[in-house]
């Protein structure tokens, strides 16, 4: 009753509408909040906590202010296609969204039917407004999605692998037959990457701009673009692959082998961070969710899983073959094989993926590559007979945040943006699984204490020395063999007396432990008044 | 000089004494207070009185006289009058000055005292009652005196004179001075007629603040009690220090709000309304106010319309006149400077290579020169030209002169002594010299020939531009050499040793094995390269596909017999590889054999499996080899399908007759489910039949869309699909391979032979207990060590536990000062605070440095206001950003200016 009472008086207070919007708002404040404050409770230093509150005040001041420029400043919703009745959305053809929606959407949805240069590799920019697309057989061209206005086409004459944009539309690597280059805008070869070698694939991370390759003898090549210097080359040691996908929320670089197993790399290590058997047979395809959090990879048994990367467990089996596998900024996964594309979604917001729309492809094109495009309900997909591109309603991110990627980029917003991202470039070794852990307290490193053997060793080893040491002629009366002998023992004592003070030493703090543990160990009645531990 | 002041003094006197003399005896209750005060009035010494007695008897009663006359007057003056007169008090004290005579008011002789008393009498009957009743006492004591005497004269028969002798000197004693304020009467002194606190109360009675004093007499009078002696000094000062601690805590306490709220803020904000003033000279020029005359007339000129008219007019034109375009000067200075600075250049580059004196910088310039040269020659058809003719005129010379074959003296010289008689360095001289002289003397063709042949071999590389026949030509040759080396590695490799680790039986047969396939892959490689040659023969057309042959090869399939037919198949189908493809052939053989070496390892991988697990026997591991060459193909040739969409439906068919003619009853159902695949693949390669089409749609429809599609249990399906595939066998195997590596397994503990065995009951002993203890310790060690891991409940997971060194700057090394808490600090950081991650309008708060002052400006010390500790924090939230103060610079700013306002 009472709380009934209260529903009537906040209605009254507040019309319903700004209710609502104070309920947003408040999700997105938390949101923004990034988790709750320290419990300042806990602590006794009173200045502190002050100074902690007045801080937490002003990030709660962020927070709100964020929430509102969020609020009104990006107001476009995602939107995702909706039936009524027995309609599936799986059954809606392109042909038929194409009828429901403007010109301008319409235009994204095309073929371009390529048959002569072979199976086609692409990649977008990361503001979804220019493709690159590699033939197999030496075609590259890059294309302005905006106006579908071909910028620059050429042929190199040898087998092109893969092609991934670099930081902006006016450097992109292509991996080529024997080594990698990077071309600009104009399709002009700036550079060979001759250390890469023979590379299956290419990736890039934005934010510390480097270039990643696997070659055809396994081996990863981290290089960082702005300086030219190799950050890390190691040999996976696992084979052959040309599966690897960067994770955009780490920067860990993910590979699958032929022996089942995803390997996720970062420069600084040439061991991998993880390495998981996902699929019993070769690895076929992988890809990340934007958050991080979701892998999905697919293997030659004909079943899709999806892995939480925080618990490395399975969250989801999918049957399915998938050559390719992508997932939209929303968080929609498509995945494509033979000439059948599948979009999987997960409406329910519990990871549960479920099938949302599918498109089949000319019969037998062979789909190579299928790659969602940033900030557009796009997904473009390279295969044997040119590249083609569909709408995939809800799929990209409706509103852009210029600071982050602007589609609609002006030469100098592009010039001011690559001085920005230059200075603000990330060091290689911020790469890690969890990169929200930087700059807080290291792990207390366990102190590695020499094994005894290892002990004896040095001290063998610092006796002999001591031994090697030739003694000087010493004059007359000084030289007696008795007295040469007796500087040796000397010598050889004074070698050993370090070695002996720190077993001492040793010996002592495992008496004083065990004598600790015995005090510890009082009887039960007088345990009570033992001394309280600070609780720490 | 001090008489002089003395006699104004005295005139003073003698025009205020009247006054003086009738304010004494003003009894009224008006003056009482100030008698009170005066009581403490300055005194004449006891001796000083006596002395003067008499002569003051005789002016006192004249002063009765005078002020009965003058009664009721009052004077507003008094008490300045008081100060006046007593420094002449004390002169008289002194005997600096002249005893006052008094004599305007001399006295008569037959004066007496008692006649004035009765005066007093009277007066003090109308005012205090106390005072009467003393004065009656006074009365009484006189006659008691008189029949005292009378009583003392019956008794001892004495003369009365003898008594009254004593009572006349008594009678005689008097006032030294005229009773006034200053110095009252005897008997007040003495303590008759006094005024008590009580006198002085009532007149007070119905005033404010009556009752109140009223209370504190009574209990001043209640808790009457003797003064104490003076504290000793040291107490004392305690005392003091004490009180004046308590004084000076009040006066700084009253700072520790200002100076709590400065510390407490979050950022101080230092000269923040100091105006700097002008900024610019055009501001300090628009101040400008003509003062002098000449200004003024300057001014006056100056801002006179008509001349600032004409010469704007005027300036126009004259500008309009001297215009030169903007980009013309621009240019010539551009031009002009960087003619002077090439000038300057060449100067000094000039001057630092004039300088510079090393052997080796001048021959690596000649070289430069010479390969400048050189270069040219073969641009510029002049310059050869020019160049040859020199060189021609050289070797005319050289001829004609023969200047370097051995015609000079010295070379004469040596050779008539005899070479060898030489020691080296002449010899290589002479050597030299001749060598030149060929060089000059040598004929021009044969310097032609040398540069065509490293063409020849530098050509190679470039292999478009080299003509058809050439290539092929050269690709036999180079076919066939690869051909002799294959066999002869065939041939050679027929040794095995006898003895040693090689002679085990399970390495024979490894041998054995590896031999095996070693010939197999040859073989292939020799019938391939026999295709290859063959192709030759016949390939004309050039195709863009350079991939195929090298891709497949270094693919790591060639270890098997099976992909013989296929490539068979293939260079039918694909008769396009281009001259490139052949000239690599020789590579590609190289490849070869490092795939053989792979494949040699692998089998040996398989070889040390069987090692490790007695239950599998060699037939299986056969098997699974041989279950590798069929599972291979399938993803191998659905790649190949995927690069070449067009008619590769023989070839599959081929795949699958492969596949078919493998007989091996254990694998069949293996082989069927790959044959399946083969299909599947098969299918989905051939777009030109239909019907094949339609299966294919079935496949992929079947499995995508038919949710309720039937699959086989998960153990099943992953047999069939990768039989005999031990991934996870060998993915448990790696970890724990990682897990030994990261926590090594401790050593087990062993005994030298022979050591501490001299009988057999000791052996029996086994090992001495300590050593058990340890290693059991660091077994335990390890266990716990592995169960700490992330992995440790994840069978299919290894996360590496590495520390990465380089990632360790990232993190903070330990708990920076006022944080006690990790989890505290790791919480305050969570958020960033950049531009790129908060709106602008929180920005600045969220950044702002904790002292904001201007630079140059001298900070104030800190003023006090008033400010109320339980708003502070308030208010602090509400001003957020924009809050301005007037602060102290630092704590010890704020302590000194503490201690300057205490000490004030």
């Amino acid at each position: 009753m009472e709380k009934e009472l209260g529903n009537v008086v906040t209605e009254r207070i507040l019309p319903p509408t700004e209710q609502e919007v104070s309920n947003e708002i408040d999700v997105k404040v938390k949101k923004y909040m990034r988790g709750e404050g320290a419990n300042l409770e806990v602590l006794k230093d009173k200045k502190l906590k002050g100074q902690l509150s007045a801080i937490e005040d002003l990030y709660g001041k962020s927070a709100k202010a964020a929430a509102e420029v969020e609020k009104w400043l990006m107001p476009s919703e995602g939107g995702y296609l909706e039936t009524e009745g027995l309609e599936k959305t799986w059954r809606i053809k392109q042909e038929t969204i194409s009828h429901e929606v403007d010109i301008l959407s319409r235009r994204n949805q095309h073929d371009i039917i390529l048959p002569a240069l072979g199976p086609y590799s692409i990649d977008y920019t990361s503001n979804g407004r220019y493709m690159a697309i590699a033939g197999r057989k030496g075609h590259l061209a890059l294309v302005d999605m905006k106006d579908l206005n071909l910028i620059k086409e050429f042929q190199v004459k040898e087998t092109v692998r893969d092609v991934v944009f670099l930081h902006n539309e006016l450097f992109f690597a292509a991996a080529q037959k024997k080594y990698p280059y990077i071309y600009n805008r104009e399709g002009t070869e700036l550079h060979c990457l001759k250390e890469h070698g023979s590379v299956r694939r290419l990736q890039f991370l934005k934010n510390h701009f480097l270039l990643v390759s696997i070659n055809k003898f396994g081996q990863l090549h981290y290089q960082d673009v702005t300086t030219g210097s190799m950050v890390g080359s190691f040999r996976t040691g696992l084979g052959r692959t040309d599966v690897m996908q960067v994770n955009p929320f780490n920067g860990v670089i993910a590979t699958g082998h032929s022996g089942g197993s995803v390997a996720m790399w970062k420069p600084t290590s040439s061991a991998p961070l993880v390495k998981m058997l996902c699929h019993p047979g070769p690895v076929s395809a992988l890809a990340f969710h934007p958050n991080g959090h979701l892998m999905a990879t697919s293997g030659a048994e004909r079943k899709i899983k999806l892995w939480d990367l925080r618990k490395f467990e399975v969250l989801q089996t999918l049957p399915g073959h998938a050559k390719t596998l992508d997932f939209s900024q929303k968080g929609l996964l498509a995945y494509g094989t033979g000439s059948f594309v599948q979009i999987l979604g997960d409406f329910s917001g519990a990871q549960n993926y479920n099938r949302y729309m599918a498109h089949s492809m000319a019969k037998g094109y062979q789909i190579g590559k299928i790659l969602f495009r940033p900030y557009e309900d796009v997904l473009g997909i390279g295969h044997s007979m040119g590249w083609s591109s569909i709408l995939i309603p809800g799929s990209g991110e409706p509103n852009f945040d210029t600071w982050v990627a602007n589609p609609f980029e002006t030469s100098k917003q592009r010039r001011e943006k690559e001085v920005r991202s230059l200075l603000d470039k990330l060091p290689p070794e911020t790469i890690s699984l969890n990169p929200t852990k930087i700059g807080t307290l290291m792990a207390v490193k366990k102190k590695e204490k020499k094994t005894k053997k290892e002990r004896d060793a040095e001290e063998e080893a610092a006796v002999d020395a001591a031994k090697g040491i030739t003694m000087k002629k010493k004059t007359k009366g000084r030289n007696k063999p008795t007295k040469r002998e007796k500087k040796k023992h000397e010598i050889i004592e004074k070698a050993k007396r370090p070695f002996l003070h720190e077993q001492i030493k040793e010996e002592e703090l495992s008496r004083k432990k065990s004598r600790l543990s015995e005090e510890v160990e009082l009887p039960k009645s007088l345990q009570r008044f033992a001394r309280k531990k600070t609780a720490t | 000089m001090g008489e002089v002041r003395q006699k104004k003094r005295q005139e003073k006197e003698k025009s205020t004494g009247k006054k003086k003399h009738s304010k004494v005896f003003l009894k009224k209750n008006k003056s009482n207070d100030k008698r009170r005060l005066n009581r403490r009035g300055p005194q004449l010494a006891p001796s000083i009185r006596r002395e003067v007695g008499q002569v003051k008897e005789d002016t006192e009663s004249d002063n009765y006289e005078v002020s009965d006359c003058s009664e009721g007057e009052t004077f507003p003056g008094d008490v300045y009058e008081y100060e006046e007169a007593a420094p002449e008090e004390e002169s008289r004290k002194n005997h600096r000055y002249d005893t006052v005579d008094n004599y305007d008011y001399e006295l008569p002789d037959h004066f007496k005292d008692e006649d004035v008393s009765s005066d007093d009498e009277e007066i003090d009957g109308r005012n205090g009652k106390g005072n009467l009743t003393e004065d009656s006492d006074d009365d009484n004591s006189k006659k008691d005196d008189g029949s005292h005497a009378r009583m003392l004269q019956s008794i001892t028969g004495m003369p009365r004179e003898a008594f009254e002798g004593k009572k006349k000197s008594k009678i005689v004693i008097s006032e030294a001075y005229q009773e006034s304020e200053y110095n009252p009467s005897r008997d007040v002194l003495d303590g008759n007629g006094r005024i008590s606190i009580e006198d002085l109360l009532n007149p007070l009675q119905g005033k404010p603040g009556y009752s109140m004093l009223r209370k504190r007499i009574h209990q001043t009078e209640k808790k009457s009690m003797a003064l104490q002696a003076p504290l000793p000094k040291a107490d004392q000062e305690k005392v003091e220090r004490k009180v004046a601690y308590e004084q000076s805590k009040k006066e700084v306490s009253k700072w520790e709000p200002i100076v709590k709220k400065n510390r407490e803020a979050s950022t101080l904000y230092l000269g923040e309304d100091v105006d700097l003033g002008y900024s610019t000279v055009g501001a300090i020029a628009s101040e400008f106010k003509p003062r002098t005359e000449i200004e003024k007339k300057i001014a006056s000129l100056v801002h006179d319309g008509k001349i600032m008219e004409a010469h704007k007019n005027d300036g126009s034109k004259l500008l309009e006149l001297n215009k030169v375009s903007f980009e013309d000067e621009k240019d010539r200075q551009n031009r002009l400077a960087k003619m002077r600075s090439l000038l300057f250049r060449h100067e000094m580059k000039a001057k630092h290579i004039k300088k510079i004196k090393s052997k080796t910088y001048h021959r690596l310039l000649k070289k430069d020169r010479v390969k400048e040269m050189s270069v040219q020659i073969e641009m510029d058809p002049d310059a050869a030209k020019d160049l040859a003719m020199k060189q021609e005129f050289k070797r005319a010379e050289e001829r004609m002169t023969l200047k370097h074959k051995n015609s000079s003296r010295w070379a004469k010289r040596i050779l008539s002594r005899g070479l060898n008689a030489q020691d080296e360095g002449t010899r290589a001289a002479i050597a030299e010299q001749l060598h030149q002289h060929a060089n000059l003397t040598r004929k021009m063709h044969t310097l032609k020939d040398s540069s065509s042949s490293s063409d020849e071999s530098s050509d190679e590389e470039y292999s478009d531009d080299q003509s058809a026949d050439e290539s092929n030509s050269r690709a036999s040759k180079l076919l066939e050499k690869a051909k002799e080396k294959t066999l002869k590695a065939l041939e050679d490799g027929e040794e095995a040793p006898n003895s040693g680790l090689l002679a085990l039986p399970f390495m024979v047969r490894g041998m054995k094995k590896r031999e095996e396939a070693a010939a197999e892959e040859a073989k292939l490689a020799i019938q391939e390269f026999e295709s290859l040659s063959k192709q030759l023969n016949n390939s004309e057309i050039e195709n863009m596909d350079t991939e195929t042959t090298n891709g497949r090869r270094t693919f790591g399939s060639m270890k098997k017999s099976a992909p013989e037919p296929r490539k068979k198949t293939k260079s039918e189908y694909y008769d396009d590889t281009e001259d490139e493809d052949d000239t690599q052939a020789g590579e590609a053989v190289g490849y070869d054999g490092d795939n053989n070496k792979s494949s040699l390892f692998a089998d040996a991988n398989i070889d040390s499996d069987i090692l490790c697990e007695d239950s599998k026997t060699h037939q299986n591991s056969v098997f699974k080899s041989f279950d590798e060459t069929v599972r291979d193909p399938g993803p191998k040739t659905t790649y190949e399908v995927a690069i070449f969409a067009s008619g590769t439906w023989k070839k599959a068919k081929d795949l699958e007759k492969r596949v078919d003619s493998k007989p091996s009853p254990i694998v069949s159902s293996k082989l069927e489910f790959q044959g399946q695949v083969t299909k599947e693949t098969m299918q989905d390669v051939d777009d030109q039949s239909d019907s094949d089409q339609e299966l294919m749609v079935d496949g992929v429809l079947s499995s995508a869309n038919n949710e309720s599609y039937e699959l086989p249990s998960q153990s099943d399906l992953i047999r069939q699909a990768f039989a005999g595939d031990d991934v996870e066998e060998e993915f448990e195997r790696q970890k724990e391979e990682i897990l030994n590596e990261e926590n090594p397994e401790p050593e087990k503990p062993v005994l030298l032979p022979g050591w501490g065995q001299w009988t057999h009951v000791q052996k029996k002993k086994g090992l001495p207990s300590w050593m058990l203890k340890e290693h059991e310790l660091a077994n335990k060690k390890r266990q716990e060590a592995l169960k700490n891991r992330k992995d440790a409940n994840l069978k299919h997971v290894i996360i590496s536990e590495k520390l990465d060194k380089k990632a360790e700057k990232l993190y903070t090394k330990t708990l920076p000062f006022p944080y006690t808490e990790k989890d505290v600090f790791e919480h305050s950081i969570r958020m960033p605070i950049g531009p790129d991650f908060n709106p602008t309008s929180v920005i600045g708060a969220l950044n702002r440095p904790e002292v904001v002052k201007k630079s140059g400006v001298i900070i104030k010390p800190i003023e006090f206001e008033e400010v109320d500790p339980h708003q502070k924090v308030e208010e602090h939230k509400q001003k957020g950003q924009k809050q301005k103060r007037k602060n102290g610079k630092t704590n010890h700013g704020k302590s000194a200016k503490k201690m300057k306002k205490v000490g004030a």
